[in-house]
């Protein structure tokens, strides 16, 4: 296997060589400009490292996937589009799937032809995600599902959706789900977008109408989808916390450049600037122990929630520190305050706002840590 | 909740009439409604402390005050700043025919950030400058102008008065950009305390306006967390919800408390007084509003961060208003300035 030093020079010099794009703002003219380039990062090979060969991946490891996460990311490069397929949902396919179902969709998921979805949230399971109610009912070779999904990120955009389903309402909450990989083309699918306060419509309601499923789109084993879907959500966390950590780390470096020749916020930008940075090494040092954990995949633990808290609270401090030298010129999308993009880092920190609700509120991992490291009484 | 009398007439007429669709229309206009301009003007909320021998009702300016919290509190948005404030303060500045609010083009706004929004200067009688953020000049029919501490009004169409309607990022504010060259001002007005006047007074009511932003975001959590259930029950029965809606109830006391105790002592101050009573009130609007904001979104999950609940309105709304005259950085070093430069009362 290629030793990781060889695989870093040479993912720098593939990145110094190959024109990264410029993101653009516009929701729409950002995703296809992502899209494209998730295709060029798959046709040299960079996408899916630590995945299985036969479902085209690089059959590498986490360690391999890092150090591409961090050239990347040093390289002022974008991420691709399809994280959720590729950070979030790839992997459990990866490991709970068939071999027809990672041939057939893999390699799809990683080239960005196939944009992934996760349906898992319902209007009355959010935190309570186990009390999902969408149900599918076995019918000769398919199951006919019906129920509301909500906050799907890119559902409009989405060929394909992990969708969690309750198989069996007999049973106790966890049990009785099941994991569907649903065609988001099928008869009976609407999604409708939602506008975020960012201005965005990344996510969606997702209405489903006796939408059939061939039974063989089912994950893993039927009733037996709430380990999966914990696998899910723990990639979710593990992933996005190392990749969430180098993109700050960029974003403030960013904001100090723009800052840089603007003597006149003086005092207040130093407050700033010295804040968010402490707040960095903090992250920093943080992830050091999530990388270990990645890399000797200890799986799931009640760290990975203090990891998450450690996570928001710095993503909130750092954008909040950026977002607070706009000053009255917040409002002034097209404005430069002291050479910061206004617009760019107003909508980062509303975006901030998210990380303490999104894959598991900041209160739910207060107590998993409560109850799970620190061994207090449930309830 | 207002236990004013026209706090309670406004809070009333706005809880019947303006509620709902309508308020998301307007926010989704940059803040901009000729029709419910026209219509606040004709119940006469814009001229309450307007002198009685100029068709207002000559309430006292503090009065002001538990309006714009209501204001605050059901997200009215608009010139309401410039149609209330500014015809009592200024002299000369007369009701606009046609219903056009006045503008504020001030650069003096901010302490931090005036070199990014330009300046004015005055020679004679002639205006020279730009300014690159003023609330509603788009929409104005009289310019009240701040140029070094001179205060002086030029009519919006006057020659070299250029006007540049600019992106906003507040709901409830349209912004433009204005650049004079060589334009006559009709009037100079010699008072030179008013321009710290007027700042004092608009940082008081956007103090005032922030404790509605924050105590609008706070009920509708309340009502929020009784209603969600997951795992079996209320939400706003989990010890985690309960103390971060705990944490901002005391917010929103504190600072609807201080708020009034300012407007108290504003009636009587004046200079300098006027200025620390009122710098001290927005510093603290300003965190506290914002922060009652962000624990409204967190408690809302999911649907906080959405455009259809009404507190990701009140949030954005609140960062607008945080930094316009003084955010709590800004305000609190000037505090302690004036504190540790000027005497001691006995
Ligand atoms: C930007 C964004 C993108 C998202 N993308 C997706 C996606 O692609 N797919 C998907 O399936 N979901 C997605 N979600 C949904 C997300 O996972 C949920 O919002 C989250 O699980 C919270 O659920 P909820 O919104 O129903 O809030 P609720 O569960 O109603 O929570 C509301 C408040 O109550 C608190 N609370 C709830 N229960 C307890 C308790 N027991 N103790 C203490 N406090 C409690 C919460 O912490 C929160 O503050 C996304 C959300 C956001 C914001």
């Amino acid at each position: 296997m290629e030793s990781l030093e060889e695989f870093r020079a040479r993912a720098r010099s593939w990145l110094a060589e190959v024109e990264p794009p410029e993101v653009p703002l516009d929701l729409d003219e950002r995703f296809a400009v992502l899209r494209r380039w998730q295709r060029t990062l798959f046709d040299a090979g960079w996408l899916g490292l630590a995945w299985s060969r036969e479902a085209g991946g690089g059959g590498l490891t986490h360690a391999h996937q890092l150090v591409f996460v961090e050239e990347l990311v040093r390289a002022r490069a974008p991420q691709p589009i399809g994280l959720i397929g590729l950070e979030v949902v790839g992997p459990s396919i990866d490991r709970y799937g068939t071999d027809r179902q990672r041939r057939e969709l893999l390699p799809r998921l990683l080239s960005g032809e196939d944009i992934w979805c996760q349906g898992f949230s319902e209007p009355d399971a959010g935190s309570d995600l186990a009390s999902l109610r969408t149900r599918a009912v076995a019918d000769g070779g398919s199951y006919v599902v019906t129920g509301q999904k909500i906050w799907t990120s890119w559902a409009h955009e989405a060929r394909w959706c992990a969708l969690l389903v309750r198989t069996d309402p007999a049973m106790r909450k966890q049990a009785g789900i099941s994991y569907l990989l649903v065609d988001m083309s099928s008869p009976g699918i609407t999604a409708r977008p939602i506008r975020q306060m960012t201005g965005d419509r990344e996510f969606c309601e997702v209405f489903l109408d006796e939408v059939r499923v061939p039974r063989s789109n089912l994950l893993g084993a039927e009733n037996e989808g709430w380990a999966i879907a914990t696998h899910t959500l723990g990639s979710e966390r593990g992933a996005a916390t190392l990749r969430r950590r180098v993109e700050l780390e960029v974003a403030l470096d960013d904001a100090v450049d723009e800052l840089r020749g603007h003597g006149d916020l003086g005092e207040r930008a130093r407050a700033a600037v010295g804040r968010a940075h402490v707040a960095m090494r903090v992250l920093d040092a943080q992830t050091r122990q999530t990388t270990a954990r990645l890399l000797a995949d200890t799986g799931p633990t009640p760290l990975d929630s203090v990891d998450k808290l450690v996570l928001n609270d710095v993503e909130q401090t750092v954008l909040a520190e950026i977002a607070g030298l706009l000053g009255p010129l917040r409002a002034l999308p097209g404005s430069r305050p002291a050479g910061l993009h206004s617009e760019r880092w107003a909508h980062d920190h509303l975006y901030s706002r998210a990380a303490s609700i999104y894959g598991g509120s900041a209160q739910v991992q207060r107590t998993i840590v409560a109850e799970r490291l620190l061994g207090l009484p449930r309830g | 909740m207002a236990e004013h009398e026209f706090a309670s007439a406004v809070d009333d007429y706005l809880t019947r009439a303006y509620d709902g669709d309508r308020r998301r229309k307007v926010l989704d206009a940059e803040g901009w409604d000729a029709g419910l301009a026209a219509e606040l003007a004709e119940l006469g909320w814009y001229s309450l402390a307007t002198a009685e021998d100029r068709g207002g009702i000559g309430v006292p300016l503090p009065d002001l005050g538990p309006v714009f919290t209501e204001y605050g509190r059901h997200l009215v948005v608009g010139p309401l700043l410039e149609y209330s404030l500014l015809p009592v303060l200024v002299e000369g500045l007369e009701p606009d025919a046609a219903g056009r609010p006045p503008a504020l083009v001030d650069p003096g706004v901010t302490d931090d950030w005036a070199a990014d929004l330009g300046s004015v200067s005055l020679t004679g009688r002639e205006l020279t400058g730009a300014v690159g953020a003023v609330r509603f000049a788009a929409q104005a029919g009289e310019l009240v102008v701040v140029a070094g501490e001179t205060v002086c009004l030029v009519d919006a169409a006057a020659p070299g008065v250029r006007t540049e309607p600019v992106d906003s990022a507040d709901p409830g504010v349209a912004f433009a950009r204005v650049s004079f060259e060589s334009v006559s001002a009709h009037t100079v007005l010699s008072d030179r305390d008013l321009a710290a006047r007027i700042r004092a007074w608009a940082r008081l009511l956007l103090a005032c306006e922030l404790s509605g932003l924050a105590q609008g975001a706070f009920e509708r959590t309340v009502t929020y967390i009784g209603q969600r259930e997951q795992f079996g029950r209320p939400i706003g029965g989990f010890q985690a919800v309960k103390h971060l809606a705990a944490d901002m109830s005391a917010r929103v006391a504190g600072l609807r408390n201080l708020c009034a105790a300012a407007l108290d002592d504003a009636g009587e101050a004046s200079g300098a007084d006027l200025e620390l009573v009122s710098s001290t009130a927005k510093a603290h609007a300003a965190e506290a509003a914002v922060r009652v904001c962000e624990d409204a979104i967190q408690l809302h999950g999911g649907m906080g961060f959405t455009t259809e609940a009404d507190v990701s309105w009140y949030y954005r709304r609140a960062l607008a208003l945080r930094g316009w005259y003084g955010d709590e950085t800004e305000l609190r070093r000037r505090i302690g300035a004036t504190i540790l430069t000027h005497e001691r009362q006995p």
